[in-house]
This record gives structure tokens, C-alpha cells and sequence, in this order.
């Protein structure tokens, strides 16, 4: 079962090529404001959904699926491992 | 990979498609000229337990899961000819039950959801503005906090079942600055002071769902009225929008069977140059065209669900079935008037009606291009 740390890193990946392709990866950190921002639009956090969904098999219910719980790296990791 | 339906489910479906041929059709023609709602068609179908096919048991529903649903609405087309009592329904559970399953507190839930299982109540949707369509979030309806209520100011239009609902779901937001982050939701019941249904708009299609105009003056909603968390609305929007858009169409996958059942009798039976219409090939691939369209509309509708069942969000799914189950619609009533000729022009045959009703599906609930703005980057384009 992965820990925080490699859902964060493997978050990070995936944010890296699908939504910031060309980017220096050291500034992707795990605070950086990920929605609130706008690096993740209405349609790329459907697509962070789906991804976290079927790659470590669980359901984010529609209430979760909110800055709340998806604004960061770090609040993403939290949120996964709460469902492994 | 089972593709069959279980006893319970096709007993389910069958009960429902015989209770729609025989209770929901007749004075369609009438209705439909004149734009009036089947209140009473409305009050048989809630019998029927359809309002609440999946609506927890326990909120007054049959427990059903999203598959079972989506066949059972399917039954719901293919039986009744008015569509637009089939969307005001569908309105009804996708817009406005599923809200509230997903978001509502515990007394939202047992306060209006048995209400709106039984039909006594009628829901509905405001989010659309004369300004805003598409670009939803750039809404301007405003709810200002004053102490325990908030006040809400603004106008909403297209408001499906908006003249004869008892409750509306309104989106508005708390802070214009923030965007869509400042969007919110709010359960208003009819005949709150501040809330004015205005007149009820005519259109082209689903004559038979009413629609209209809101405004609020000063609309006072208490704080307990909020669904969701303050700023929620965006995502209580896309989570009642994913529903909509995977399930919406059920019945329209049952009108499109309709069609083409009405359509290969037809075929049969109407005679030119001394042989049915049927055997000559230019007719008969039409009607392969239409079976193609029905089953892979098909195959969307029940995929999606089925995803939905497997507790896997949908957004893709949703939003392919509700592109193409839309677009097989109008091509599918496209065909039918082609093949009925100069009967399938006239208002008595009942088949240029759907082409009316169908063309508003590649509209509500994202149009069509919208769905493809959806579609592309979920395939990382």
C-alpha cells in the first residue's frame, strides 16, 4: 500500500505531464496551490479525479471532489491514503 | 460480461413500458399544440414508484441501483410518447433528488425527498441566466449573508419544470470575485415571498415539460436551506450535471426503439411500385442506420451507469452517451419523417413531433459542443 509520500510523488507526475508539460518540476511543490491557482481548471480536476480513481482503486464521492481535499499535493496524498 | 437483464429487472421493465403505452399517450397531440403538462400523467408515473427508482428506500424509493434506472427510464420512452413528461421527470430526479442524496444534511433529506419520491412535490434546476449558458459559472444571481438567511437577487431562465415546481434548486453566488468558487446552492420552496415564476416560455419541442423564467427580489433563504457547503455550488453542479448527462437520455434511447419499431412496421406495410417501401434498398439502409444508432446509444447508456454502479465517477461515459444518444435522437426522427413520407410531416402521425422533441436534447444539459470540450481532454488531446 503506497504511503503519502509516493502518492505525492506519483501525483506529481501525472500533474507534470498531463497539465504542465515543459515545467521545471522543482516548482511543482507540495504546497503549491494546485486549484485555487488555476493550474487545475474545472475539466483537469475531472481528469486528477478519474486518474486517482482508477489508479489506486477508490471513489471520490462528488462532496470530496473540492479545493478542500484537492488544492495541494499534500492535500491530495491525505486524501487517497484516507481510502486505501 | 453479462449483457442480460435479471427477472426482477425485466419484469420491472415490462410492468413500466406497458403502464406507459396504456396510461401516458392518449390527447398527446392536443397537449403537445397547446403545451400542457400531464399533471395527472405526472401523479400515475410517481405511482409507478419511477420518481423514485433510485432514491433510497428509506426517503420513501425503490433502492435501485443506476443501471436498473437507466433501463427502467429506457422502458419509460419506449412506452410513452410524450417525451416531455419523460424530461420533466428526468429533470426532476437528476437535477434535483440527486442533489440532495449527494449533498443535502440528514434533515434536508427526510424534509423533501419523500415529497418529491411521491410526486407530491415537483423539483427543479435554476442555473441558467440570460447571460450565462455554457459559461454557467459566470452566473450573476447574488446570496448576500445577513444573519441566519441569505438574500438572494437575480434572474434565471429555461428553467425546466420552473412554473409548476414546489422546489427549486437556485445557484448563486456569495462573491462575485471568487468565480466559480464563489458559487453556491439553495433549496427554495415555491411561494417563499421574494421568489417570481415568470411567464411560461414557448418552444420549438417537449412542448409538454414546462419551462420559465425566475426572479428573485430580495429572496429571503434561510441558512439550513443551503445545500452544500458555501462556495460548493460549482461542485454540486458538476456532480448533478454528470448524472444528468449519463442519464438524462434513458428515455430517448426508448424513443428511438419506438421510432424504429413504427418504422419497420411501417416498411412492411406501405406498398409503392407493388412492393413494400422496405425491400427497396435505399429504405432498407435507413433502417440499419437507426438500428446502428439505437444499440450503440444503447451501449453508452447502459456503460455509463454500469460505471456509475462500480463507484467510479463518469465524466467521460456521461458525457459520450449524452453526445451521441442526442445526436442518434434527431438523426433517428430525422430518418422516420424520411421514411414516412408526406404522413410523417403530419401533426396526426405523431412521428414529426419527435424531431421536434429530440432537437432540444442536443442542448439542455451541455450542448453538444460542449460535451466534445468535455470529451477531449479527458482522452489528453
Amino acid at each position: 500500500m503506497p504511503d503519502q509520500n509516493a502518492i505525492m510523488a506519483a501525483t506529481k507526475s501525472f500533474i507534470l505531464s498531463e497539465f504542465l508539460e515543459g515545467e521545471d518540476p522543482d516548482e511543482l511543490t507540495e504546497d503549491v496551490e494546485l486549484i485555487s491557482s488555476g493550474i487545475l481548471d474545472s475539466l483537469a480536476t475531472l481528469k486528477l479525479v478519474t486518474h486517482l480513481e482508477n489508479t489506486y482503486d477508490i471513489k471520490i464521492e462528488a462532496h470530496e471532489a473540492d479545493e478542500d481535499n484537492l488544492n495541494t499535493l499534500v492535500d491530495i496524498a491525505k486524501l487517497v491514503a484516507s481510502k486505501l | 460480461m453479462d449483457f442480460s437483464w435479471t427477472k426482477q429487472q425485466t419484469e420491472l421493465r415490462d410492468a413500466i413500458r406497458a403502464f406507459a403505452r396504456g396510461s401516458l399517450n392518449e390527447g398527446l397531440v392536443e397537449r403537445d399544440r397547446e403545451g400542457i403538462f400531464n399533471r395527472a400523467g405526472w401523479d400515475a408515473c410517481a405511482k409507478m414508484g419511477i420518481h423514485g427508482l433510485c432514491v433510497p428506500e428509506e426517503y420513501g424509493g425503490l433502492g435501485f441501483d443506476a443501471l436498473t434506472t437507466v433501463g427502467a427510464l429506457e422502458a419509460l420512452g419506449e412506452g410513452s410518447r410524450d417525451n416531455g413528461l419523460s424530461f420533466s421527470i428526468n429533470a426532476h430526479m437528476w437535477t434535483a433528488e440527486m442533489p440532495l442524496l449527494a449533498f443535502g444534511t440528514p434533515e434536508q433529506k427526510a424534509k423533501y425527498l419523500p415529497r418529491l419520491v411521491s410526486g407530491e412535490w415537483i423539483g427543479g434546476n435554476a442555473m441558467s441566466e440570460p447571460g450565462s449558458g455554457s459559461d454557467a459559472y459566470s452566473l450573476r444571481t447574488t446570496a448576500i449573508r445577513q444573519g441566519d438567511h441569505y438574500v438572494l437577487n437575480g434572474s434565471k431562465t429555461f428553467i425546466s419544470n420552473g412554473n409548476v415546481a414546489d422546489l427549486l434548486l437556485v445557484f448563486a453566488t456569495v462573491d462575485p470575485a471568487k468565480g466559480a468558487r464563489g458559487v453556491s446552492a439553495f433549496l427554495v420552496e415555491k411561494g417563499t415571498s421574494g421568489l417570481q415564476v415568470g411567464k411560461k416560455l414557448d418552444k420549438m419541442g417537449m412542448r409538454t415539460s414546462p419551462m420559465a423564467e425566475l426572479f428573485f427580489d430580495d429572496l429571503r433563504v434561510p441558512v439550513e436551506n443551503r445545500l452544500g457547503k458555501e462556495g460548493a455550488g460549482k461542485n454540486l453542479f458538476t456532480d448533478s450535471m454528470t448524472w444528468e448527462r449519463g442519464c438524462i437520455l434513458a428515455p430517448a434511447v426508448g424513443a428511438m426503439q419506438r421510432l424504429l419499431d413504427a418504422c419497420l412496421a411501417y416498411s412492411r406495410q406501405r406498398k409503392q411500385f407493388g412492393e413494400s417501401i422496405g425491400n427497396f434498398q435505399l429504405v432498407a439502409s435507413k433502417l440499419v442506420d437507426m438500428k446502428l444508432r439505437v444499440e450503440t446509444a444503447r451501449s453508452l447508456l447502459y456503460q455509463a451507469a454500469w460505471k456509475k454502479d462500480q463507484g467510479k465517477s463518469i465524466f467521460l461515459e456521461a458525457a459520450l452517451a449524452k453526445l451521441w444518444i442526442s445526436e442518434s435522437w434527431v438523426a433517428c426522427a430525422q430518418e422516420a419523417i424520411q421514411i414516412h413520407g408526406g404522413y410523417g410531416y403530419m401533426t396526426e402521425y405523431e412521428i414529426e413531433r419527435e424531431l421536434r422533441d429530440a432537437t432540444g436534447s442536443k442542448l439542455y444539459s451541455g450542448t453538444s459542443e460542449i460535451q466534445r470540450t468535455i470529451i477531449a481532454p479527458l482522452l489528453s488531446v
